[in-house]
């Protein structure tokens, strides 16, 4: 039976709005389907999903010299190797090529996706309120994704950023936001899509309502492609609801 | 000015009653400080028996109640802010409103509970006796930002409060342990004391620092702590903290439960069997004052819901029912479908059996409230 092994990097540094949700969610989900689940703090030979956070300021300062001159080289390598991963919000950004400051100073990142983060100052206001996205063709059209038809393509959830993302060409977005700010309230364009590695400004417990997407992440991570269905009834609801909630 | 300002307050709060827009607590104090910024400047503003500021994520309330309680059980007349009027123009009304128009007030002490956001605000003009600081953990993080900004506000606010003023502080906050070298002023540090929680109606270990803050905050007005402990005795809970209700033959046992913090502080009561009854319902709204984003249930430790909650009927509703019961789901928790409530009204006539417990989040909490009393408390 295979087993998902979820590394957490920094769950307590990078947990600041309920992230922690995701990585309970999807041990839920997998155990639920009766595959054994294993949740530890680094990348490993077993790992086959990594999940990091987002934080505040205080926080990334503090992870930030570990994962640039530590644990980043395996976390590149492994998203590289077409390794399952999400990363949200700070995590996200950190990611990137770099992370420009509202006084300009400029925080480089690791790298992995291409794409860069440019804080506009406290003048402008913060993106913050309820999302919702349409995921990405490159998602859908995967044979690992097995569309719910209750929900469709859909992704609701809440986002509070204050930098701008703006992605390289070559680089493709998560999904395109129908409501809310999403990268940088100008492009509609919502997180990254790479290789198998998602980075995303939907925050919190993003799977909670979004049961595709953890089904997804889960499949990929184990190479299974007709995961047996849930009862998401209650979570469809959820969902459902949740897409006329104001922005 | 301070008449003229005490007149406005008085016609915004009579208007404001009168024509039922907004809060009465709230409003007077607007309009006054767009008008009158450093009111609270004023040399007229004077508590000859002391003045208390109390702040914190959680605990502000019964805090706040506690300490006014042992005061007032002494014949001291207490001026206080209501709960949920805890910004600036919440201070600003109350103050202004306790007073006649000839400016003259029978109050001699204040005790009020400010937001966590404003203190530093507050601080720049007023300079209290006593400053009380719980706690800081995440709360509404769509308004306030992280907590480590808020943090360094305090910082910045204690390091430059005049040394006349006592600073009561809890001694096991990590966040606060260099608080007291950087305050020039007396830090008096406070921590659960089960012996003295015994004495009041309060349980919890978070009250039992509650009622520890507050006799600290006593003794550094003068009191004796056996005699502050007194006054205690016949303490009667706040709104919605521990509050009980009747509603027809039932009765309803209200817990704030508005963040992760006091969340897993009440599922702890729960467990520890310190309240207990056959029923539980979760009420989980996502207005202003709650902060709009519900991410953070997923901070309730699952673990500590699932003991919680079983063994008991489970009922949900509130604006995010579903979001709810999805959370208690990913916990282990099936609520039936039947239980699932949208409409809070219907919810609180069909709890079934004669006790229930209510867990409802800040705007929850006063919708529950003005259902099962019938009236308003903001």
């Amino acid at each position: 039976m295979s087993k998902l092994v979820i590394a957490y990097l920094y769950p307590d540094l990078l947990n600041l709005y309920g992230d922690n949700g995701n990585v309970e969610i999807l041990s839920y989900r997998a155990r639920k389907r009766g595959f054994d689940v294993e949740v530890s703090e680094n990348i490993t030979k077993k790992t086959n999903l990594v999940f990091m956070g987002g934080g505040p300021d205080e926080s990334q300062r503090r992870m930030y010299k570990d994962l640039l001159e530590n644990k980043g080289k395996y976390l590149k390598d492994y998203i590289e190797n077409n390794g399952v991963g999400l990363f949200i919000c700070g995590s996200y950004q950190l990611l990137g090529n770099y992370y420009k400051s509202s006084d300009g100073s400029v925080l480089k990142g690791l790298g992995v996706f291409d794409l860069y983060t440019k804080h506009p100052g406290n003048k402008e206001p913060r993106c913050i309120g309820n999302t919702l996205a349409r995921l990405s063709e490159d998602i859908l059209k995967d044979p690992f994704f097995v569309p719910n038809n209750m929900i469709g393509k859909t992704l609701v959830g809440f986002e509070n950023h204050g930098g701008r993302t703006f992605l390289d060409e070559k680089e493709k977005p998560f999904a395109k936001i129908v409501k809310g700010h999403g990268n940088n309230s100008k492009d509609k364009t919502e997180g990254v899509l790479h290789k198998n590695s998602i980075g995303t400004y939907f925050h919190g417990p993003l799977l909670s309502r979004n049961p595709h997407l953890a089904d997804f992440l889960i499949a990929k991570a184990l190479g299974i492609y007709k995961l047996e269905r849930l009862n998401d009834d209650l979570i469809v609801a959820a969902h459902t609801a949740s897409e006329n909630l104001k922005q | 000015m301070f008449y003229l300002a005490i007149l406005i307050s008085k016609v915004t709060h009579f208007l404001t009653n009168l024509l039922k827009v907004g809060s009465g607590y709230t409003f007077p104090g607007y309009i006054v400080l767009n008008i009158y910024p450093n009111i609270l400047r004023s040399k007229k503003i004077k508590f000859p028996k002391g003045l208390v500021i109390i702040s914190g994520t959680n605990g502000k309330t019964t805090t706040a109640k506690l300490v006014t309680h042992v005061l007032e059980k002494k014949g001291i007349k207490v001026v206080h802010n209501k709960s949920g009027s805890n910004l600036l123009r919440g201070i600003v009304s109350a103050i202004l409103l306790d007073r006649d128009i000839f400016g003259k007030t029978k109050s001699l002490a204040g005790v009020f509970e400010v937001d966590e956001f404003s203190l530093p605000l507050l601080l720049k003009q007023l300079t209290p006796d006593v400053l009380v600081l719980l706690n800081l953990s995440r709360d509404q993080l769509d308004r306030y930002g992280e907590v480590d900004i808020v943090l360094d506000k305090w910082k910045k606010a204690v390091s430059s409060l005049s040394p006349s003023c006592t600073l009561v502080i809890d001694s096991t906050q990590e966040r606060f342990k260099d608080f007291s070298k950087i305050f020039r002023g007396k830090t008096l540090p406070f921590d659960a004391d089960s012996v003295c929680l015994k004495k009041t109606c309060l349980v919890g270990d978070f009250n039992a620092k509650n009622v520890s803050a507050a006799i600290e905050t006593a003794r550094a007005l003068g009191f004796e702590k056996k005699e502050a402990l007194e006054n205690l005795e016949n303490f009667e809970v706040a709104y919605g903290r521990g509050e009980e209700i009747a509603f027809g033959k039932k009765t309803l046992h209200i817990f704030l439960a508005k963040n992760p913090a006091s969340f897993n502080n009440n599922l702890d009561l729960l467990i520890k069997k310190e309240v207990d009854a056959p029923t539980l319902l979760f009420v989980l709204n996502d207005n202003i004052p709650d902060g709009r984003d519900v991410s953070w249930i997923y901070d309730i430790n699952p673990e500590k819901l699932y003991k919680a909650c079983s063994g008991k009927k489970i009922f949900v509703s509130g604006k995010r029912y579903l979001d709810m019961a999805v959370r208690l789901s990913y916990a282990g928790i099936e609520v039936e479908g039947k239980n699932l409530k949208k409409n809070l009204k219907s919810a609180l006539s069909e709890m079934p059996g004669e006790s229930t417990i209510v867990l409802p989040n800040y705007s929850a909490m006063l919708d529950t409230r003005k259902i099962l009393t019938g009236r308003k408390i903001l």
